[in-house]
C-alpha cells in the first residue's frame, strides 16, 4: 500500500524495459531452440558432441533471457534481482549436482555402460 | 492427436461420456445423490435468507487477509474430513479383506472395495491430506496471523492473496469432481513412473491428479511470494528482525522453501504431461526415458514440502507454549537459527525417499548423514519448548493439551525418522506400514498444532472462546484414536506388512487391523466432538466473549488489537518496543492504552477477478483432464485476457476517514470495556500506542533466560 506510486509504469524496472530488448531476447532464444531441435532431429552429430552443443545453446539462451527478459543486472534498482539469483545458485548446484552424482552411481551399479570393463562374476 | 487414446474422443466433449459417470457404483451413486441434495439445500437456504449479496460482497470478492485465511481454513477442514473418510474406508477394507476366507461384496473378491477403487482411495487420501488439508490450513493461519503479528493492515498483495485462495479452491473442486465424473489416479499421491504413463493408466485418473497438483502448487507459490514480501516490507515501526514473533520466522523459512521448491514439482508434472499428452518419453521404460528421474524430481520438491508444512506447525507451538507457561520463549535466537537450518538442510536429503533405488553406499551414506543432521535443529526446538515450560506457571487448557500432544508425537515421529534415516534399517522396512506410521506421526504433529491453533487464535478472529469441555473431549478422543491406529501400525510394519494392501494375506495380522479399525471409529467420535464443539461454542458465544488479550497471558503483537480484529487490523499502526510486545505493554501497565488520535487510512478494494480466475482455472484443469481442446483454449485465453485487464486497471484503493475510524474504534472500545468488566483496566486514550517508549525498561526476553513474570498477578 505505498502511496504516490500509483502508476506502475513509472517504476524504474518498468522504465528500463524496451521492446527492442524483449524482441532480441525472444529472437535469440527461439533461434537457439530451433538450432537445438534441428541438431537433435537430424542426428548429424555424435551423442556426446550433441549433448555438449545443446547444453551450450541452453546456457546462452538462459543468459539471454536473464539479461533481456528478466532485466537482471547490477544497476542500482535491479541489484536485488541479481542478489536473489546468486542466492538461488546453490540450489541449482545442489539439485543438479547431487542428481548427477546419484545417477552416475546408480548406473555404475545397475547398467552395463558402453566402454565399461566386463563385470567380474 | 499425438497419442493413442483408449476409448472414444470427440471434438465437442473430449473423452467425456455417460459411461464415465459411476451411477452403478454402490458407494458413489448414493453419495452423489446426497451431495446434490445437500448442495441444493445449501443454495436454497442462501436464497431463502437472501444472503447472496452478503456472500458475494463480504466473502467471495474479499481481499481481507483474515477472511481469506478463514476460507483457506474452511477448505482445509472440509478436505481434512474428506481425507478422513478416505482413511476410514482404507482401514475398513484392510480390517475386512483378511485371508482367503474373508467375504466380498460390491463386486470385490474380498472386502467391499475392488483393487482399482482401493488404489484411487489411498492416492486421493495422501494428496488431499498433504496438499489440500494440511497446506491450506497452515497457509490460512499464516494468512490470518502473520500480518497482525507484524503490525500490518493487510498482505503486501491483497489481490494476489485472493488469487492464491481461489486457485487452491479450484484444485479442491477438481479432485472432488473426480469422485463423480471419471476416476482418480491409482498411482499413490506421489505417482510412480511408468505406471502413470498413458499405456498403463489410459483413463483420466492420472490427469485429474496431475492438474490438481499443478493448481495447488501454483496457488501455494503465489501465497508464498505474498507472505515473504509482507514479512520483509510491511513490518510496523520498531518490529526489527530480532523482535519478530517466532511464528513469523517459521512462516518466513517455510515460505522460502515453498517459493524455491514448488517450481521443481511443477516442472516434474509438466514433463509427465508432455509424456501423456504429447507422446514424449521422459519417464518411460524405453527410448531413453528414466523412471527414477521422476522419483528424483518429485522428491526434490517433496522433501522440502514436508518441512514447508512442519515449520509453521513448529511456529504455532512456539506461540502457544510461552502463553500458557507464562514465560517468554526459551532460546529465541536458537529457535530462529533452527528454523533456518531446517529449511536449508531440507534441500540436501531427498534421496532418503528412495534409498532402495540402489545408488550404492557412498550416495546412501551421504544422504543418511544429511538426514540425521535435521535432528539437531529439531532437537534444539524440542529442548527450547521443554525449557520454556520448565518452572513455568502452566495452564493445561485445551490449546496447551493439543500443543503438548504435538510435542509427544514429534518425539515418536522424529525418533522413528532417525531410524529410517539409516539405510540398513530403511532397506528392511522400505515400503512397509512402518514408514506409513512414521510419516503419519509427523503429519499428526501438524494436525495437533493446527487444532491447538484453532483453539488459541479463535477468540482473536471471532471475539469469543471455544468451549473448553468439548475441546478437551475432542483432544482425548483424538489422542485415543491416534494411539489405537498407529501403535499397531508400527508393530505391523516390523512384522513386514507392506503398505497399500487391498487384500491382507496373513490372518495373524487381523487382531492388529481390528484394533486399528476401532481406532478409526474413535477418531470418528472425535469428529463428532468437533461438531459439538462448534455448535456449543457458537450457541454460548455471548457468554464467552473476550477482550483484546483473550488469554490474559498472551505475548505477541496480535493480542493488543481488538477481538474480533477489525478489518483494518490496527486503527493506528503501533510502535513496537519489545520482542513480546503484548507482554511488554502489560508488564509496563500500558495494555489499556488506545491511540490518542486517528488518521485517514488507505485500504484495498474488493475484486471479483480472483474468484473468476479461480473458476476459469478449474475449467482449464477439467478441460485438460478430459481433453476438450476448444474449452482449454477458451479458458486459457480468458485467463490471460483477464490478467492483462486487471494489470492495467489496477486498484487505487479507498480512503477510510479518521472520523469513520474513530466511530468504529469507539464502538470496539465500548464493547471491550463491557466484557472485561473490572477484570482489566478500562481502555484509555493516550500516548504510548504509537510512540517509542525508551524510558521504560526493556522486557527481559534476551535469549529467554530471565523472566520478569514474578510481579504479575
Ligand atoms: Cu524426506
Amino acid at each position: 500500500m505505498s502511496h504516490g506510486h500509483d502508476d506502475p509504469t513509472l517504476h524504474p524496472e518498468v522504465q528500463m524495459s524496451t521492446s527492442r530488448g524483449y524482441f532480441l531476447g525472444f529472437a535469440i532464444s527461439s533461434v537457439l531452440m530451433l538450432v537445438a531441435t534441428f541438431l537433435v532431429t537430424s542426428h548429424s552429430m555424435p551423442p556426446f558432441g550433441l549433448l555438449m552443443v545443446i547444453s551450450a545453446c541452453a546456457a546462452i539462451a538462459i543468459i539471454a533471457q536473464i539479461y533481456f527478459l528478466l532485466h537482471i543486472d547490477t544497476s542500482e534498482h535491479n541489484i536485488w534481482n541479481a542478489v536473489a539469483l546468486v542466492l538461488f545458485m546453490p540450489l541449482f548446484l545442489i539439485t543438479i549436482g547431487l542428481t548427477w552424482w546419484m545417477f552416475s552411481q546408480l548406473y555404475l551399479h545397475t547398467m552395463i555402460m558402453p566402454g565399461m570393463p566386463a563385470m567380474v562374476h | 492427436m499425438l497419442v493413442d487414446l483408449a476409448g472414444g474422443w470427440n471434438p465437442l466433449v473430449g473423452r467425456l461420456a455417460w459411461s464415465q459417470i459411476p451411477y452403478d457404483n454402490p458407494i458413489l451413486a448414493p453419495l452423489f445423490v446426497a451431495v446434490v441434495l445437500g448442495a441444493l439445500m445449501l443454495l436454497g437456504l442462501i436464497t431463502y435468507y437472501g444472503k447472496w449479496t452478503y456472500l458475494w460482497r463480504e466473502w467471495l470478492t474479499t481481499v481481507d487477509h483474515k477472511k481469506l485465511g478463514i476460507m483457506y481454513i474452511i477448505i482445509g477442514l472440509v478436505m481434512l474430513f474428506r481425507g478422513f473418510i478416505d482413511g476410514l474406508m482404507i482401514r475398513t477394507q484392510q480390517a475386512w479383506a483378511v485371508g482367503s476366507q474373508s467375504s466380498g461384496v460390491f463386486g470385490a473378491l474380498h472386502g467391499y472395495l475392488t483393487p482399482f477403487h482401493f488404489g484411487q482411495i489411498y492416492s486421493a487420501h495422501g494428496l488431499i491430506m498433504i496438499l489440500l488439508a494440511a497446506t491450506p490450513l497452515l497457509v490460512g493461519f499464516m494468512n490470518i496471523i502473520v500480518p497482525i503479528q507484524i503490525g500490518a493492515r493487510d498482505m503486501a498483495y491483497p489481490y494476489l492473496n485472493a488469487l492464491g485462495l481461489w486457485l487452491t479452491a479450484a484444485a479442491g473442486a477438481l479432485i472432488m469432481i473426480s469422485l463423480f465424473i471419471g476416476d482418480f489416479a491409482h498411482n499413490g499421491w506421489f505417482g510412480y513412473a511408468p505406471i502413470f504413463e498413458l499405456q498403463y493408466s489410459p483413463g483420466v485418473g492420472v490427469d485429474y491428479w496431475m492438474w490438481t497438483l499443478q493448481l495447488v502448487a501454483l496457488g501455494t507459490t503465489l501465497g508464498g511470494i505474498n507472505i515473504l514480501s509482507t514479512i520483509i516490507k510491511m513490518r510496523a515501526p520498531g518490529m526489527t528482525w530480532g523482535r519478530l514473533p517466532i511464528f513469523v520466522w517459521a512462516s518466513l523459512s517455510a515460505n522460502v522453501i515453498a517459493l524455491t521448491s514448488f517450481p521443481a514439482l511443477q516442472v516434474a508434472l509438466a514433463l509427465v504431461a508432455a509424456d501423456r499428452y504429447l507422446g514424449a518419453h521422459f519417464f518411460t521404460a524405453g527410448l531413453g526415458g528414466n523412471l527414477m528421474l521422476y522419483t528424483n524430481l518429485f522428491w526434490i520438491w517433496g522433501h522440502p514440502e514436508v518441512y514447508f508444512v512442519i515449520l509453521p506447525a513448529f511456529g504455532m507451538m512456539s506461540e502457544i507454549f510461552p502463553t500458557f507457561s507464562e514465560k517468554p520463549l526459551f532460546g529465541y535466537v536458537t529457535m530462529v537459527l533452527a528454523s533456518i537450518a531446517i529449511a536449508g538442510v531440507s534441500w540436501l536429503v531427498w534421496l532418503h525417499h528412495f534409498f532402495t533405488m540402489g545408488a550404492g553406499p557412498y550416495v546412501n551414506s551421504a544422504f543418511s548423514v544429511a538426514t540425521m543432521l535435521v535432528g539437531i535443529p529439531t532437537g534444539v526446538k524440542v529442548f527450547n519448548w521443554a525449557f520454556t515450560m520448565y518452572r513455568g506457571r502452566l495452564t493445561f487448557n485445551a490449546a496447551m493439551l493439543w500443543a503438548i500432544g504435538a510435542l509427544f508425537l514429534l518425539l515418536i515421529g522424529g525418533l522413528t525418522g532417525m531410524m529410517l534415516a539409516i539405510p540398513a534399517i530403511n532397506y528392511m522396512v522400505h515400503n512397509s506400514v512402518f514408514v506409513v506410521a512414521h510419516f503419519h506421526s509427523m503429519l499428526m504433529v501438524i494436525v495437533y498444532a493446527i487444532f491447538a491453533s484453532v483453539i488459541y487464535w479463535f477468540p482473536k478472529v471471532f471475539g469469543f472462546k471455544l468451549d473448553e469441555f468439548w475441546a478437551k473431549t475432542m483432544f482425548w478422543l483424538f489422542s485415543a484414536g491416534t494411539a489405537l491406529v498407529f501403535v499397531p501400525m508400527y508393530m505391523l510394519g516390523f512384522m513386514g506388512m507392506t503398505r497399500r494392501l487391498d487384500y491382507v494375506f496373513n490372518t495373524a495380522w487381523q487382531p492388529y487391523l481390528l484394533v486399528m479399525e476401532l481406532g478409526i471409529v474413535v477418531y470418528m467420535f472425535s469428529v463428532f466432538a468437533f461438531f459439538a464443539l462448534l455448535y456449543v461454542s457458537i450457541r454460548d458465544h455471548a457468554k464467552n466473549r473476550v477482550g483484546a488479550d483473550a488469554w490474559g497471558t498472551s505475548r505477541s503483537l496480535e493480542w493488543i488489537t481488538h477481538s474480533p480484529v477489525p478489518f483494518y487490523n490496527f486503527a493506528v499502526v503501533p510502535q513496537i518496543n519489545a520482542r513480546d510486545e503484548a507482554a511488554w505493554r502489560r508488564e509496563n501497565g500500558l495494555e489499556h492504552i488506545q491511540p490518542d488520535h486517528y488518521d485517514d487510512i488507505h485500504m484495498p478494494n474488493n475484486t471479483g477477478v480472483a474468484i473468476i480466475l479461480g473458476g476459469l482455472s478449474f475449467t482449464l484443469g477439467f478441460a485438460l483432464t478430459w481433453r476438450i481442446w476448444w474449452l482449454c483454449l477458451l479458458s486459457l485465453i480468458a485467463i490471460i485476457a483477464l490478467v492483462i485487464y486487471r494489470s492495467f486497471k489496477g486498484d487505487p484503493g479507498y480512503i477510510l476517514t479518521a472520523a469513520e475510524l474513530e466511530k468504529m474504534e469507539q464502538e470496539a472500545i465500548r464493547r471491550a470495556s463491557r466484557i472485561d468488566g473490572g477484570h482489566h483496566l478500562r481502555p484509555v486514550r493516550g500516548d504510548g500506542w504509537a510512540q517509542e517508549r525508551a524510558d521504560l525498561p526493556a522486557a527481559g526476553t534476551l535469549y529467554g533466560l530471565s523472566s520478569p513474570m514474578d510481579h504479575h498477578k
